[in-house]
């Protein structure tokens, strides 16, 4: 008899850049040439899902929308980019308008580099393009009524993302590793020896600190935070996250952490956690996350998290 | 090899020559996935419900698990006094994942036919009880490509007058979110015909045969699937064993077909309703629909009843026997005229119905045993718009099928 030799455990790393941000995918397993082949699909996958949904690229369906935008042509749209519509509607719903894939117009009024606060008469002129209440959508056909309303699935695109580039992952039979996406993270499962992954959360204030460690076998961990950009005028931080009925920045938390099985779903968690201020912690206990928050202390506050 | 797939699994005991319509075939087409019941009150149910995150619908996939199917038919037709062929078919099929992107499937089937050979002017004398054997097996092997997948097969029958040998090459691949998939698919056949009791026939037929199908999501509920076959053969068509009995040395032949499934949700029903459209150089038109409905009760049983339409126009050469005369041949053309004769029932104009119920048990995770009844009736003036041919006999048909399929 001979003996079996083991075979070696293949550990690689793919880094890139997409959707505008670093991906990193981590995978483990027997097969090289698997893990490769698989890695590359993961990465056809997530810019498939840039291509298809990106406001930057006038080809996308979600700049197609936007053009057609007043001009009283619904559009009819595929069954992904319906099935987003719908989870768009749902989270609109549940964050009781807060969560909201029309009010990235807001930004046009933000900039963030010359830190100025907008005019009230400038940013009444913007309120009117913001509503998903506006938007008709029979899920099948989407219209925005007014020239200038825009569609952004920024709030959930990536993280989305992380999660189809895991099924595809999943369906090549790849069965451990993660996918990150500038810290949207999705984790196929364990490394091969059954132990975690370790990852470290963001502090919110301190460059290269950390807030906390998280232990991940499976699922996702996603963050949203008012330090990824922002400006301050007078002691106060004015930060990306922006209130869709006011067009000011968010303010209470200085950065919200979900774990939830899902990428897309710890993703949406965390924004609307965020854009709720205080209410914020209160709606994600009654959603069931499992939630890592910073108060406007530093203090954490958390929720089924350890 | 889609033709010869289809042919294997329908219940035509006479396969001396091709059946003038292509056996009344069962297209598998994936059951519409079912969408998941909307949960209010959490975004995690809500993301749940994306497609291209919970459910790889259409995705191409290797089989995970190997199975193996042993299915056993029976079948017996009759016609008003007269029990004619009687079949019995045990046959083996077998799917072998290897590594994760190939598969083998394999299968074996021996048919032994007793009983009458068909009741319309048959030239052998003594011929009318008669047991054949027939070995048929084929094989495929599938890479499984990231959205596509490969198929290349072989198939091979044995008869002591009839042999049969096919290759096919066929190609899948689905657009990006799995809701579009396209099948491309080409086969080639040779057969080589003699007869029983006359040595001096050694005739060859050669045919090749391409198909394209198309298969849309419509909805979440809704499946539909557009196929094409085109096949076109050269050589001996002509049956044997029947006299006069003289057909064209080409035969083209067309087929579309069309089907839709849907999922009605609140009932978990899936209805699998399908138009067939059936046109050759020989000059039979036939059109089929069918309809089934597979109803599941609790978590191990599955009820299928279903129900087939068909109808067909003669061939241009059929010729009808004189009513009442089944034992002697039809009047010879007068010379010079049409050269092509045959009276060949499968030739013939009629109208036919089939009624079927199908039992499925999951007696376990890994075994499923299934149980399917069918009744077929066919008569000359059921044909529906035109006359149908008045000369023969009402035929009748009962099958049944058991099968046994293990996973393991």
């Amino acid at each position: 008899m001979r003996a079996h030799s083991p075979k070696e455990v293949a550990e690689v790393d793919f880094d890139s850049e997409v959707m505008g941000g670093p991906a990193q995918i981590r995978l483990t397993g027997l097969d090289r040439r698997l893990l490769e082949s698989g890695a590359q699909a993961a990465i056809t996958e997530i810019k498939r899902i840039e291509q298809a949904y990106s406001r930057y690229r006038h080809d996308s369906i979600v700049s197609r929308i936007n053009a057609a935008a007043g001009t009283g042509k619904a559009l009819a749209v595929d069954t992904e980019c319906a099935s987003l519509l719908d989870f768009a509607q749902t989270l609109y719903l549940q964050s009781n308008g807060l969560f909201d894939i029309t009010s990235g117009v807001w930004r046009r009024v933000w900039d963030f580099r010359t830190a100025r606060l907008p005019s009230t008469q400038t940013l009444a002129a913007i309120k009117p393009l913001v509503g998903w209440d506006q938007v008709a959508w029979d899920g099948h056909h989407i219209y925005l009524p007014h020239a200038g309303m825009e569609l952004d699935f920024g709030g959930f695109g990536k993280e989305y993302a992380a999660d189809c580039a895991a099924a595809v992952l999943i369906r090549h039979g790849i069965h451990a590793g993660f996918v990150n996406l500038a810290g949207d993270i999705r984790v196929l499962g364990p490394r091969l020896n059954g132990k975690a992954w370790q990852f470290g959360i963001q502090h919110p204030r301190r460059n290269s600190g950390l807030v906390a460690n998280v232990a991940l076998s499976h699922g996702a961990l996603a963050t949203s935070g008012d330090y990824e950009r922002f400006f301050e005028l007078d002691g106060k931080r004015y930060c990306h996250l922006l209130n869709p009925r006011s067009g000011m920045p968010v303010q209470h938390w200085q950065s919200i952490s979900v774990r939830a099985p899902l990428c897309i779903a710890a993703g949406a968690m965390c924004t609307c956690g965020m854009l709720m201020g205080t209410a914020g912690a209160q709606w994600l206990r009654d959603q069931g996350a499992s939630f890592l928050a910073v108060d406007p202390q530093g203090q954490t506050a958390m929720h089924e998290w350890s | 090899m889609v033709w010869n797939k289809n042919s294997r699994n329908t219940f035509t005991p006479a396969k001396k020559t091709p059946p003038g319509v292509p056996a009344l075939a069962e297209v598998a087409v994936a059951v519409t996935e079912p969408r998941q019941a909307k949960m209010a009150g959490s975004v995690l149910a809500a993301a749940m419900l994306l497609p291209a995150i919970a459910t790889p619908a259409h995705a191409q996939q290797a089989p995970e698990h190997a199975q193996l199917s042993f299915k056993l038919l029976e079948y017996q037709d009759y016609q008003p006094n007269f029990e004619r062929t009687h079949v019995r078919a045990p046959s083996l099929a077998l799917v072998l994942p290897v590594g994760e992107r190939w598969a083998i499937d394999a299968s074996a089937v021996q048919d032994s036919v007793s009983g009458a050979s068909p009741r319309y002017h048959t030239a052998i004398s003594g011929a009318s009880k008669q047991t054949e054997m027939r070995r048929a097996g084929d094989i495929r092997v599938t890479y499984y490509g990231t959205r596509s997948t490969w198929a290349l097969g072989g198939a091979l029958s044995n008869e002591n007058d009839y042999r049969s040998r096919s290759l096919s090459l066929e190609h899948r691949w689905s657009t990006e979110d799995n809701n579009r998939s396209y099948r491309l698919g080409a086969a080639l056949t040779r057969d080589k015909i003699g007869a029983t009791g006359n040595p001096t026939l050694d005739e060859e037929r050669n045919t090749t045969e391409l198909s394209a199908g198309i298969t849309q999501a419509w909805t979440a509920l809704d499946l539909v699937q557009l196929s094409l076959s085109l096949r076109h053969g050269t050589g001996y068509f002509s049956d044997p064993y029947k006299f006069p009995d003289v057909r064209p040395r080409t035969r083209q032949q067309n087929m579309l077909m069309l089907q839709w499934n849907h999922f009605f949700e609140p009932t978990q029903t899936t209805l699998k309703t399908s138009y067939r459209w059936y046109g050759d150089s020989f000059g039979v038109r036939a059109h089929t629909f069918e309809g089934q409905w597979v109803q599941p009760m609790g978590k191990r049983f599955t009820l299928t009843p279903s129900l087939r339409l068909y109808t067909q126009r003669a061939a241009s050469f059929y010729v009808d026997p004189v009513p009442g005369s089944e034992e002697l041949p039809p009047p010879l053309p007068p010379p010079g005229a049409w050269p092509y004769i045959s009276a060949d029932q499968r030739l013939s104009g009629f109208g036919a119905y089939a009624l079927a119920l199908k039992v499925e048990w999951q007696v376990s995770a890994t075994l499923l045993l299934d149980l399917r009844m069918e009744h077929y009736a066919q008569r000359g003036d059921w044909r529906v718009g035109g006359e149908g041919s008045p000369g023969l006999a009402p035929f009748a048909a009962r099958h049944w099928m058991l099968g046994f399929n293990y996973r393991f």
